[in-house]
């Protein structure tokens, strides 16, 4: 290096020391890689293991990682599938009229159906397809995951493809885009805020069912899948509340874990498909997503891998559809092809439901009894729950939402509090009740006051910080008492906001039903009356006939409260109690 | 004038037999011709008015409104124009320059002067190419349009199933070399027919043909730049105006090479890696005219293009489009640009067409014979503001006889409040009961589209009149704006026993035991009659002004009216309107 060049040598030196950190700096991506190719393995492994119907749960707690592992896998195998389930379904429900005009429908009809309800049906056929391999139970519960995780992901899309702007989608027409383009550059990303709050919520309802998810009782079958919610569950059966508390320890500790990893950095990097015309002040910040987009090698592979085949990807279908608009001729083989799918579904649905009446003509007098007495019970507990949750969290969510600082406190607390799931809380506060002379008839409802009482909060605090400024300021020009106050300006500003809230909440209480009024603790099962222990008694007992009619009788009673009342309360929250701020 | 000859002339006009029809007006008094010609709707006028011999033109021409005479005069070449205007008899020629205003009269002076100059080239050769030079002049009156619309209409269908018609059938054509501005009031179905022209949406009958060829068939190679800007806010300002290229299947090079010219030519070089949130409004709008000019478009459609941005940035990017344009900087052929600005209709087009409304039809479609680049403060400028302005405000009133309005079920109230009419009438009697409608909107700094309903409703109620662009307070008027307030609300209730559907409401809650309705129940009464829209605009004017005559007051709880009877008026002072 000569002389002349010392500023460019000052540079090139000073880049150096730099070097050597960066490295280090990408050795936790690379361990993550390594970590997750193992997991992969060993789950295959034990997937193709020989069937082995009596998996004993270990409670030491050194096989605690191994579980938390399996069940995190799990998880995350649901959530791919429901991802992928989501794509397909809300993109033809959106695009198709014709298929929307049932598709919709009947999304609405199974996201009211709880859980378990799916239970037998998904593990016979499973296992019945790979009878000799533990992968039929372990897909088996995967799907059960997958169904209680999929429908809002799915709705969530379909709504935002439908509300894609006129004008947005008028720039993909005239100048041509192909079905890639716009699928990657307009729909996904317009979609991506959506899809990304509701998968939290998804994966959030995932740890919420895990302890179903994974032990069950299925007929005169015991199974039983090496997992955290199988510990919990062996645990609280067997009262270990040692065992109890380091299972939750764990559970939560991954929560929080997962919290921090995946969400925060993909809320933080999903900001950039905010539809906004300015930028906002604060935005979400994420130092893992800091620090991924600081190391090199993700960008590295972004360059060499992603880049070219997304590249190679849009032209090959802007040519495709170059090719198309030339000769458009309307393919006769695929209108068949559909005609023929269409007319095997049906079919399919036809056969179904005359099996279905076969079934639910046997019921007898005194089964149809319990499941109406258990679906009035139900009716009240949710009402009650959902009262009593209105009566803490409107108060507080209002107090909370008025007061900015009060606000940065409180909701990142409350947002851990409600990512805990209250099933794993269960065994604890049951053991509580119970010395203290209580049952399941309290413990049903707290145990669904503490799943559902979030989204009104939630709701509640957002609707409270949206009121506009300059309201709250005229009722400081009128001097309105607090009364006042509360009648004229929070209540209709939080209007619409608490509709949300108790939507959510009440489809999530009677969802959360079946595990709250049937429980297995300490070798004993306690149950309260409750369309919820029908369907689980049911499903315990192989009484498909109950199983089927509660199931209908809990869909009919949620899609009947939703557009009786629900949608009501929307249509007025969209008309009346508009704050236009 | 004997309607059976209006029909007569029409007929004659409609089939083109040109030589009948000029002899039926020779056959008149030149005055009772004119008056003949104004019965007709002003684009069959210009159509009649382009083929009129010239010595027929000039004996007609004095006995027209002088601004029709001067729009129509300005539908002929420059040469023809001078023509008529030297054989028109001299007494009837000082008249008619003696009426014109100030700038439209020294424009025309000039043009005349100017078309004397141009004459005498082909003077000095053959007398044949004097025909030559006025064909070379429109040179897009003989190739062939590049957009051609036949019969196009639209219709939608409504929530209940009803059908509601917003584009009559309307014929189009988009010529090579010119700015073609689309002028109506708001909703009238300028942005329906852009579309359909851009091939965006289907007429719902009649074709649009590109090149000659069915849009659908062809891929027309147009742009579209919005309103709305309609950026992807997730793209950067390079990928946003790449996208249009990448769906061409250009490859990566070739499409960045294109993008960043594109971006320059717009001013916007060194921002391709900024996020669209991260400019301001013009530089957004300038995003979008980079990706419409990326693909380098046959046609250039835009959508209020200027709208969301303030007036100097609008001026700015205004003045930058065209001279892309006029320098041919650009490959594209014809922009189409749709827009509520009178001004900014006259600076940029070479041919303005306005619509009106429920459904859209051509209220006038003409040419503007001015230089580019043109100077808003140019004495030529402000006739064609004028005239434009004249066409838009004044309701149908040549299109058919009076008696016609009475056949409407329900005239549409103005979306206007009280408040509105009563500045308008105070303004008015300011200025001595009588103003232009143009400095009406000028001093009041409005756009006509929001004047327009406060003057509807001023003559709707009796209290004004409009002609000719001028309005009037009427004697009623003046008393209203000379009265306290509780007898304007007096006088506004008594005009509106001339408002059907008042009268309707009125009737209604009289029938009634309890004398009150829920407002739902006009609600669907509209439904039947007007887009969903509309109906909402009805009944809240509707609201507005009978809580301010004290007609009835609205519980908004209960969504219901409640008549007031005639003994609770003076206590009602709470009923009065919410602002
Ligand atoms: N997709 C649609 N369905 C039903 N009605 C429509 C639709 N699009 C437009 N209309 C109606 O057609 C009429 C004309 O609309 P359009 O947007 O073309 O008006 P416009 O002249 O562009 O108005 P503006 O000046 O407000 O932009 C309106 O009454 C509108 O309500
Ligand atoms: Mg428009």
């Amino acid at each position: 290096m000569t002389r002349s060049k010392t500023s460019a040598g000052v540079l090139t030196w000073g880049t150096i020391p730099k070097r050597v950190p960066s490295i280090l700096q990408d050795l936790p991506i690379i361990f993550a890689g390594f970590a997750l190719f193992y997991a992969l393995l060993s789950m295959t492994h034990y997937w193709l293991a020989p069937a082995n119907a009596e998996t004993a749960i270990q409670l030491r707690v050194s096989a605690l990682p191994k579980y938390a592992m399996f069940s995190v896998l799990r998880i995350a195998i649901a959530y791919l599938f429901s991802l992928a389930f989501t794509l397909v379904y809300g993109y033809i429900a959106a695009y198709n009229a014709r298929a929307e005009k049932f598709m919709i429908p009947l999304l609405d009809t199974l996201q009211s159906i709880p859980v378990l309800s799916f239970l037998p049906g998904v593990m016979l056929s499973m296992v019945a397809l790979f009878p000799t391999r533990q992968l039929g139970v372990e897909l088996g519960s995967i799907l059960l995951i997958f169904t209680g995780q999929v429908w809002n992901m799915t709705f969530s899309f379909y709504s935002s493809l439908k509300n894609i702007p006129r004008e947005m989608r008028e720039v993909a027409q005239v100048y041509r885009w192909s079905w890639w383009q716009r699928f990657t550059q307009m729909e996904l990303p317009y979609a991506a805020i959506g899809l990304v709050w509701n998968s939290m919520m998804s994966v959030a309802g995932g740890w919420f069912f895990l302890m179903a998810c994974e032990m069950f009782i299925l007929g005169n079958r015991d199974l039983r899948l090496p997992g955290l919610g199988s510990y919990l569950q062996t645990a609280a059966n067997a009262g270990d509340t040692r065992a109890i508390v380091w299972g939750l320890s764990v559970m939560i500790g991954i929560i929080v874990l997962i919290d921090q990893l995946i969400w925060r950095p993909v809320i933080a990097w999903s900001e950039k498909f905010k539809f906004e015309q300015v930028e906002s002040v604060e935005s979400p910040h994420s130092f893992v997503l800091d620090f991924l987009q600081r190391s090199k090698i993700l960008p590295f592979l972004a360059r060499v891998a992603v880049r070219p085949v997304r590249e190679c990807l849009s032209l090959y279908f802007a040519n495709r559809q170059a090719a198309a608009s030339q000769n458009r001729k309307p393919g006769a083989i695929g209108k068949w092809i559909s005609r023929a799918l269409l007319g095997a579904m049906l079919a399919g649905v036809a056969y179904a439901f005359v099996k279905m009446i076969i079934l639910l003509v046997g019921l007898t007098r005194a089964e149809l009894h319990g499941i109406f007495v258990g679906a009035g019970a139900t009716l009240l507990r949710v009402a009650f729950t959902l009262v009593l949750a209105g009566l803490w969290t409107i108060p507080a969510g209002v107090i909370v939402g008025l007061r900015p600082k009060l606000s940065a406190i409180a909701q990142p607390l409350a947002q851990i509090a409600a990512s805990v799931p209250a099933t794993a809380l269960f065994p604890i506060i049951l053991l509580v009740l119970i010395r203290a002379g209580g049952g399941l008839g309290i413990g049903s409802i707290v145990l669904l006051l503490l799943g559902t009482q979030w989204y009104i909060l939630f709701n509640v605090i957002a609707g409270a910080m949206a009121i506009p400024t300059d309201l709250k300021e005229v009722c400081n020009v009128f001097r309105f008492n607090k009364l006042e106050r509360w009648r004229e300006l929070y209540l209709p500003g939080i209007f619409p906001y608490l509709v949300t809230g108790f939507v959510t909440a009440s489809g999530g209480a009677w969802n959360a039903s079946i595990i709250a009024e049937y429980f297995r603790f300490k070798g004993h099962t306690y149950t309260v009356t409750g369309l919820g222990s029908v369907i689980s008694d049911a499903t315990d007992t192989g009484n498909y006939r109950v199983l089927i009619g509660a199931t209908i009788l809990m869909a009919m009673m949620v899609v009947t409260i939703n557009r009786l009342l629900w949608r009501r309360l929307y249509a007025l929250a969209a008309t009346r109690f508009k704050l236009e701020g | 004038m004997t309607p059976p000859m209006a029909e007569r002339l029409q007929e004659l006009i409609s089939q083109g037999k040109w030589e009948p029809a000029f002899e039926l007006l020779r056959e008149l008094k030149p005055a009772a011709a004119a008056d003949l010609i104004m019965t007709m709707r002003f684009e069959e006028q210009q159509l009649l008015f382009r083929q009129l011999p010239i010595p027929l033109a000039a004996s007609i021409i004095n006995h027209l409104p002088y601004f029709h005479a001067y729009v129509l005069l300005h539908s002929r070449p420059v040469q023809e124009m001078a023509a008529i205007v030297e054989a028109m008899k001299q007494a009837e020629r000082d008249h008619f320059l003696d009426a014109l205003p100030e700038e439209a009269w020294t424009s025309l002076m000039d043009e005349l002067a100017e078309a004397g100059s141009a004459t005498e080239p082909p003077a000095v050769q053959t007398p044949e190419t004097g025909r030559e030079k006025e064909v070379a002049a429109r040179p897009a009156a003989d190739e062939k349009p590049i957009i051609e619309a036949r019969g196009i209409e639209k219709s939608f269908t409504q929530k209940d199933g009803s059908e509601i018609q917003v584009i009559a059938p309307v014929d189009l054509s988009l010529e090579s070399g010119t700015i073609i501005a689309l002028l109506g009031p708001s909703g009238s179905g300028k942005s329906t027919l852009l579309r359909i022209l851009s091939g965006l949406a289907a007429p719902t009958a009649g074709k649009v043909l590109w090149h000659g060829e069915p849009v659908g068939e062809c891929s027309p190679n147009v742009a579209i730049v919005f309103q709305s800007f309609a950026l992807f806010p997730w793209l950067t300002v390079l990928e946003n105006v790449e996208s249009p290229l990448l769906a061409r299947g250009m490859e990566h090079e070739e499409r960045h090479r294109r993008a960043l010219k594109a971006l320059d030519s717009v001013g916007l070089k060194n921002f391709e890696t900024a996020y669209p949130k991260e400019l301001s409004g013009g530089m957004k709008q300038r995003v979008g005219f980079a990706r419409a000019l990326a693909v380098e478009p046959e046609v250039l459609f835009m959508d209020e293009p200027f709208s969301a941005l303030d007036v100097l940035t609008a001026e700015n990017l205004r003045g930058d489009l065209m001279e892309l344009w006029l320098a041919k900087k650009i490959p594209t052929r014809s922009i189409f640009i749709v827009t509520h600005n009178i001004e900014e209709a006259v600076l940029l087009a070479d041919r303005v067409i306005v619509l009106g409304r429920n459904p859209a039809r051509i209220r006038a479609d003409f040419r503007i014979a001015l230089p580019q680049p043109r100077d808003r403060k140019s004495a030529a400028f402000f006739p064609y503001v004028d005239y434009i302005y004249k066409v838009m405000t004044k309701p149908e009133l040549t299109l058919a006889p009076p008696s016609a309005t009475a056949k409407q079920p329900t005239p549409m109230l103005p979306h206007a409040r009280p408040g509105g009419v009563a500045g308008l009438l105070e303004l008015l009697m300011d200025r001595g009961g009588e103003e232009d409608l143009y400095h009406v909107a000028e001093t009041l700094l409005l756009e006509v589209d929001d004047l327009l309903p406060i003057l509807d409703a001023a003559t709707m109620l009796g209290f004004a009149t409009a002609h000719e662009g001028d309005v009037k307070i009427t004697p009623p008027g003046r008393t209203f704006a000379e009265a306290d307030i509780p007898t304007r609300k007096r006088l506004f209730r008594e005009a509106l026993t001339h408002v059907p559907l008042m009268q309707q409401i009125v009737t209604a809650l009289e029938n009634k035991s309890d004398h009150t309705m829920p407002v739902e129940f006009f609600r669907d009464l509209l439904d039947e009659r007007l887009p969903a829209h509309d109906v909402e605009q009805q009944i809240e004017t509707v609201l507005n002004w009978g809580r301010y005559a004290d007609i009835f007051t609205y519980d908004s709880a209960s969504d219901r009216l409640r008549l007031i009877l005639a003994g609770e008026a003076a206590n009602s002072q709470e009923a009065a309107p919410l602002h």
